[in-house]
C-alpha cells in the first residue's frame, strides 16, 4: 500500500523544487497537515466564570486568539535522510518536530509516523530527578517503548559513550546540565531509533555537535535511520544534513538538498552576505557570497 | 471552517476521503480503545514506574516511612470512634468496625478523585515534552491509591479482627467490591482531570463537594439501621452501594443482596464509560490549555 512518491513543497510557495522520487519506503508523510495554536488570553478561564456567563448571557467563549502554526504541509520523509529544519524564531520549525514527536496532534490533515521514535526535544525530557542516573536511563528507555529487561543490556553502551558509570547511583538532580545532555542524548541514539528528532535551537545543541556526537549520528546513519534536526546553526546543518527544508510561517517554503535550501534561505534573509556566510561557518557560501557581492558592485 | 482545496494535482483525492478528523488513524472507537490496550501494555512499566516512585518519594522523608500509610488511618479511626460513639451512645467497639468498613474505602475514593482532577496539570512538563498516552496519569493516580488502600485496609484488618472478628465466605467478594469501587472512583477522577484542565477552579470545588458527599453517605452514622426517609435519600447516592457492600460484607459478614451489588456493577461501568469517552475526545486538546 506505501507509495513512494516524490517530496512536494507547499504550494504556495513560488520556489516549487522537487526532490528526485526516492525508492525508499516513506517513515513519516504529512499530507495537508495543519495545527492551529489556540492562545487564551484568559488562561484560568474558571468554572465559576463560565457559569456566571451563562447565568447572566454574558459572552459565551473566552477571548482566544487563534493561530496556524503549521498550514498545509505537505512532506514525506524517508529512511537514510538527514534533514535540517531551518527557518526563523516562530516560523514552525519546532512545532513540526513536536509534531513528529506525537506531542502535538494536527488539527487538520494526516500524519503517518511508523517505526521508534526518539525525541531530543527539550531538556530532561522524561527524566525523574529524584532518581538515579541508573533509574532514569530505564525510565526513559521505557517511555520510548523498549522494556526494562532490554534496556539493562544497553547500559553498558550508554555509559561508554557518557563516561558517567561513577554517577549511575547518584540521583538526576545533582547532574550537571551537560551530563544531563550527554544522557539523553546516549539514551536516544542507544535505542537505535528508526527517526531521531534533535531541537538544537532549545540548547540539547551544546553536547550534540560535538565530534563523538556527530559520529554517533552517522552510526545512526549507517543503519539507515532518518534524523531529523531543527537549527540555526546553518554550518552544522550543512555538514550533517542531506535535506534541507526551511519552514516560513507555518508553511515549507523550500524543500531540497541542503546546500539549496540554505543558499534560498540566505539570499532571502541578506543577499547573499559574505559575512554572514562566513559566521555560519559555511566556506563555500562565504566564497559565492564574496563573488556575488563583487558582482554587485561591478554593477553598481 | 478551513476548507482545503488541492492546488497539487499530483495528490489523488480519493485517498483519504472523507478526511479523517484526527490523525492517528480513524476515529472508530472499537480501534481507540484497541490502541488503548496496545499501548497500555507497551507503556506498563512507565506507568509501574510512576506508581512505585510516588509511593517511595511519598514516605521516603519522613522517619516512620512507609507506616504512615498505616499509621494515619488507625489514628483517624480512633478518633472518629472516640468522638461518636461517646456522641451515639451503644458498644464503641461495634462502631469502630462500622466506621473502619465504610471509612477506608472512602478514604480511597476521595484520594482517587482528588488527585486524579490534578494529574493532567501536575504532569505539565511530561506532557509538554515527551508523548505519552495521556490515560496514563489518571490510571497512575488511582493505582498508587489503590495500593495504599490495600495496605491499611490489610494493617486496620488486624486490629478489627481484635475487637470481635467475624470471618465469613462474603470476604471472596472484597476483591470484586474493590475492583467496582475503583472503576467508578476512575471514571469520576477522569472526567474531573479533564475538568480541572480546562477550569482549574475544578479542584477546590471538587473538595467543597466531596466533603458534603461524606456526610450525605452512611459512613459515620447508620449503624444501627437508617431510617426509611434517610434509605430512600440514600438510593440516589451513586457510592452508597458500594460503601453499604464493604459494610455488609466485613460488618456483618453477610452476602450483599443481588439488587445491591448489580446497581454497584452498573454505576461502575457507566462512571468508567463516561469518564473514557470525555477523556479520549478531549484528549489532544489538553496539551492546548496547559
Amino acid at each position: 500500500m506505501s507509495r513512494s512518491r516524490s517530496t512536494k513543497t507547499s504550494s504556495s510557495s513560488g520556489s516549487d523544487l522537487r526532490v528526485d522520487p526516492r525508492p525508499a519506503e516513506a517513515l513519516v508523510e504529512l499530507r495537508d497537515v495543519s495545527l492551529r495554536f489556540v492562545t487564551y488570553t484568559d488562561k484560568q478561564y474558571s468554572l465559576k466564570k463560565s457559569a456566571l456567563n451563562l447565568l447572566l448571557r454574558r459572552e459565551g467563549p473566552p477571548p482566544t486568539n487563534e493561530f496556524w502554526a503549521l498550514s498545509d504541509v505537505n512532506l514525506s520523509m524517508h529512511k537514510g535522510e538527514r534533514i535540517g529544519i531551518l527557518g526563523f524564531n516562530g516560523a514552525g520549525k519546532s512545532t513540526l518536530l513536536r509534531l513528529l514527536a506525537r506531542i502535538y496532534t494536527p488539527t487538520s490533515g494526516r500524519l503517518t509516523v511508523k517505526g521508534r521514535v526518539a525525541p531530543l526535544i527539550e531538556m530532561g525530557a522524561g527524566f525523574n530527578p529524584e532518581l538515579s542516573g541508573y533509574d532514569n536511563i530505564l525510565l526513559n528507555g521505557a517511555m520510548l517503548g523498549i522494556r526494562p529487561r532490554e534496556m539493562k543490556k544497553k547500559v553498558e553502551g550508554i555509559y561508554e559513550f557518557t563516561g558517567l558509570r561513577e554517577f549511575a547511583d547518584l540521583p538526576l538532580k545533582y547532574y550537571s546540565s551537560g551530563m544531563h545532555a550527554r544522557l539523553a542524548f546516549a539514551i536516544a541514539t542507544e535505542v537505535e531509533p528508526e527517526i531521531l528528532l534533535i531541537d538544537e535551537a532549545l540548547g540539547v545543541g551544546d553536547v550534540i555537535f560535538v565530534d563523538r556526537a556527530k559520529d554517533r549520528i552517522k552510526q545512526l546513519l549507517a543503519k539507515s535511520n532518518l534524523v531529523v534536526i531543527v537549527s540555526h546553526d546553518l554550518g552544522s546543518l550543512h555538514q550533517m544534513c542531506t535535506r534541507g527544508i526551511w519552514m516560513h510561517e507555518g508553511k515549507v517554503r523550500a524543500d531540497a538538498p541542503i546546500t539549496d535550501t540554505i543558499t534560498q534561505f540566505l539570499t532571502f534573509t541578506q543577499g547573499i552576505d559574505a559575512k554572514a556566510a562566513a559566521a555560519a561557518g559555511l566556506k563555500e557560501f562565504a566564497k559565492a557570497a564574496a563573488e556575488s557581492s563583487v558582482l554587485a558592485k561591478a554593477q553598481g | 471552517m478551513m476548507n482545503y482545496v488541492r492546488s497539487s494535482p499530483s495528490i489523488p483525492h480519493a485517498d483519504y476521503f472523507p478526511q479523517p478528523r484526527s490523525a492517528y488513524g480513524p476515529r472508530h472507537w472499537l480501534s481507540v480503545i484497541r490502541s488503548d490496550v496496545r499501548e497500555f501494555f507497551q507503556f506498563w512499566p512507565v506507568l509501574q514506574n510512576m506508581v512505585t516512585q510516588e509511593l517511595r518519594t511519598r514516605y521516603q522523608r519522613s522517619v516512620l516511612g512507609f507506616l504512615w500509610t498505616l499509621i494515619s488511618p488507625i489514628l483517624m479511626m480512633f478518633t472518629l470512634t472516640a468522638v461518636f460513639s461517646q456522641l451515639w451512645g451503644g458498644d464503641w467497639k461495634q462502631y469502630a468496625i462500622y466506621l473502619f468498613a465504610g471509612q477506608v474505602p472512602w478514604s480511597m475514593f476521595v484520594g482517587t478523585l482528588t488527585e486524579c482532577s490534578g494529574c493532567i496539570v501536575s504532569n505539565e512538563g511530561l506532557i509538554r515534552k515527551i508523548y505519552l498516552p495521556k490515560l496514563i496519569f489518571p490510571l497512575a493516580k488511582s493505582l498508587i491509591n489503590l495500593s495504599t488502600f490495600l495496605f491499611s485496609m490489610v494493617a486496620l484488618y488486624v486490629i478489627v479482627w481484635l475487637l470481635g472478628p467475624k470471618f465469613s465466605t462474603a470476604m471472596v467478594l472484597l476483591p470484586v467490591v474493590v475492583g467496582l469501587l475503583t472503576m467508578f472512583a476512575l471514571g469520576l477522577g477522569l472526567v474531573l482531570a479533564v475538568m480541572n484542565t480546562f477550569f482549574r477552579d475544578t479542584s477546590h470545588l471538587v473538595g467543597v463537594l466531596l466533603q458534603a458527599w461524606y456526610f450525605a453517605t452512611p459512613i459515620i452514622y447508620g449503624q444501627n439501621g437508617l431510617k426509611p426517609a434517610m434509605e430512600a435519600r440514600c438510593l440516589y447516592n451513586p457510592a452508597f452501594p458500594f460503601i453499604r457492600m464493604f459494610q455488609l460484607i466485613i460488618r456483618d459478614g453477610q452476602w450483599p443482596s443481588l439488587t445491591l451489588f448489580l446497581a454497584a456493577a452498573v454505576i461502575a461501568s457507566v462512571s468508567l464509560g463516561i469518564g473514557y469517552v470525555t477523556f479520549k475526545i478531549h484528549e489532544n486538546k489538553l496539551i492546548f490549555r496547559l
